[in-house]
């Protein structure tokens, strides 16, 4: 089942056209990497797809609905979670506040609610400091609910904004360079992360740098150069695209 | 859990039996200063909500402090309808003013949105002091009711004529106020506020409309501030345009940074601390301002998180009084 549809996407700004004419779609539980040179319009296109920015044309539709060009909050309710490149979370919150915020997108509980402390009011709190542990324990971050958010490691934090998208339950995740600033014998702690939250059953769309990553984790990858999709296919297939190594290497010059 | 006989809960307490049990035993020239103390924290709470708690700093204040004393003074005198629904339409008036005023202006972010709010504070000044027909003008306008007295059993009735049972009338919308935030503050959505007042971007990315949000939050300050309002205007009687001065949205702003902005006492420890120096030292008038002036300066360069927030770092440090050590600047408490 398709989840994602991006047809004919552009994105102008001024005269740079930073995402031009891209066509892709994801599938339903499968795990899709986006690479490219740096300045490829990775991000722009994650933009897009949230709603940061607004597409100059083209369409998405996700889950059946169309949302080109509308707000973050709403992407998000429809069901797309993102981290972000620079490593995003409350940091002078506690871990667990994080996560309880995560959820702010289900809570139900009004001003009256909140003020009155009435028993649902109480339950939904309940409910979500709950919720707030379980994923704590997912994402292997159990012990750490007190600790203000800012005073751990970067491979912590990384987890911690994976879990905070996590715990909304979203059915599409984008994570923007989930292993960026994080030591090496780290990154396969990560990349366990990963894997574990796709077969979880969330379908994953990832923006990466480090090849041998995403060569092993990928089901399908896209390449972007200046704006374009320069290639698309398997992690073997994009590997042997001359196009990309053309993208990647520069141009063999001939003698 | 938090231990439940803090020393703050404790000391707060002693604050609370105190301010009840000595007010008889002051003349009316304290009690007085007392009430403006009670009115000017609830003012400082209801700014603190919308900059302390959710981020969006707003001169704005004395308009809706202005807008909350008119709308009851002239409901309550032009009207004839009673102390309660007078009171009742002065703060459905101000929340609406606060709505309306919020659409346009929590869609602007950082500086933009403090100017828009000194503006709209501003033009109401003017307003009111311009509007001769509707508001008296520079005369102000008089004959504003205390409350109606409250029926007691035993056929005894509660009279607001004195100056006492003004402060403990006043003194109990303060406390109803700051439990009213104090809940708000603590509960999930308040949680999301404060969230926006860390990140905007990224509480609006976990799927939280900021622009409802922020306008609940900016809807709530006004009208708790238009509450303040009404009860000065029936404290005071008469009010005039000097109260739509925006000024007084300032002097409040330096009370919740000296209190310390983003706690839930500071904002009363900084407007009696600001209101009563003065008082003691026996200032002329315009000196205070300038008083106020160092007073502020001094604290945002040595301590930016005020008397309030300062303790709140000091005290773990020496030996854990307050149980665990609590994260962040948001504390609740």
């Amino acid at each position: 089942m398709t989840l994602l549809e991006v047809s004919s996407l552009n994105k102008r700004f001024g005269g740079l056209m930073a995402v031009s004419d891209v066509n892709f779609s994801i599938q339903s539980g499968e795990l899709l990497s986006i690479i490219g040179p740096n300045g490829a319009g990775k991000t722009t296109l994650f933009n897009l797809l949230t709603g940061i920015y607004r597409p100059t044309s083209g369409g998405i539709h996700f889950n059946g609905s169309d949302i080109t060009g509308c707000k973050p909050y709403q992407a998000a309710r429809y069901g797309i979670g993102r981290t972000f490149q620079r490593t995003t979370i409350f940091r002078k919150e506690t871990v667990l506040d994080n996560l309880v915020i995560g959820q702010s997108l289900h809570m139900k509980t009004g001003v009256w609610g909140s003020v009155l402390k009435t028993s649902a009011a109480r339950w939904e709190e309940q409910q979500i400091r709950e919720k707030a542990r379980e994923i704590l324990s997912f994402v292997g971050l159990t012990g750490s609910e007190d600790k203000t958010a800012g005073n751990l490691t970067e491979e912590a934090q990384k987890r911690l904004s994976i879990a905070m998208v996590l715990v909304a339950k979203p059915k599409l995740l984008l994570l923007d360079e989930p292993t960026g600033g994080v030591n090496l014998e780290e990154i396969g702690g990560l990349i366990e992360l990963v894997k574990k939250v796709q077969e979880s059953g969330v379908t994953i769309c990832l923006i990466e740098h480090k090849m041998r990553m995403v060569m092993s984790i990928s089901d399908r990858i896209i390449v972007l150069n200046y704006g374009k999709k320069i290639a698309e296919g398997t992690p073997n297939e994009v590997a042997s695209n001359g196009e990309v190594i053309k993208a990647y290497l520069g141009e063999r010059r001939v003698a | 859990m938090r231990k439940l006989y803090s020393l703050e809960r404790v000391s707060w307490l002693f604050v609370l039996i105190l301010a009840i049990v000595v007010p008889p035993i002051l003349g009316g020239y304290l009690t007085s200063i007392l009430i403006l103390i009670c009115i000017w924290s609830m003012m400082c709470i209801s700014l603190n909500l919308i900059y302390g708690y959710t981020g969006q700093l707003s001169l704005g204040h004395s308009a809706f402090l202005a807008l909350g004393a008119y709308s009851f003074g002239l409901v309550a005198v032009k009207l004839h309808i009673g102390f309660w629904p007078a009171f009742l339409a002065a703060a459905v008036i101000t929340g609406l003013f606060g709505f309306l005023i919020g659409i346009p202006a929590l869609k602007l972010r950082g500086h933009f949105f403090v100017l828009v709010t000194l503006g709209f504070a501003v033009t109401i000044g003017v307003i009111v002091l311009a509007w001769v027909d509707f508001t008296g003008g520079a005369n102000g306008l008089a004959g504003i009711p205390r409350p109606d007295p409250i029926p007691l059993p035993w056929g005894v009735k509660f009279r607001f004529d004195s100056l006492l049972h003004m402060y403990y009338f006043v003194l109990l919308f303060l406390i109803l106020t700051a439990g009213f935030c104090h809940r708000l503050v603590s509960s999930l959505l308040g949680k999301t506020f404060i969230a926006i007042c860390h990140d905007e971007n990224l509480t609006e990315s976990l799927g939280v409309n900021t622009m409802s949000r922020k306008l609940l939050s900016f809807t709530i300050s006004a009208m708790l501030a238009g509450v303040a309002g009404a009860l000065y205007a029936s404290y005071n009687a008469v009010i005039s345009p000097e109260i739509a001065h925006f000024t007084r949205g300032t002097d409040v702003l330096a009370y919740l940074i000296v209190g310390g902005s983003a706690t839930m006492t500071g904002p009363i420890v900084g407007t009696f601390v600001l209101v009563a120096i003065p008082e003691v030292l026996q200032v002329v008038p315009y000196l205070k301002t300038l008083i106020n002036g160092v007073i502020l300066m001094l604290f945002i360069v040595f301590l930016p998180s005020g008397i309030i927030g300062g303790f709140k770092t000091i005290l773990p440090k020496l030996g854990g009084l307050r149980g665990r050590p609590r994260a962040g600047e948001h504390d609740i408490a």
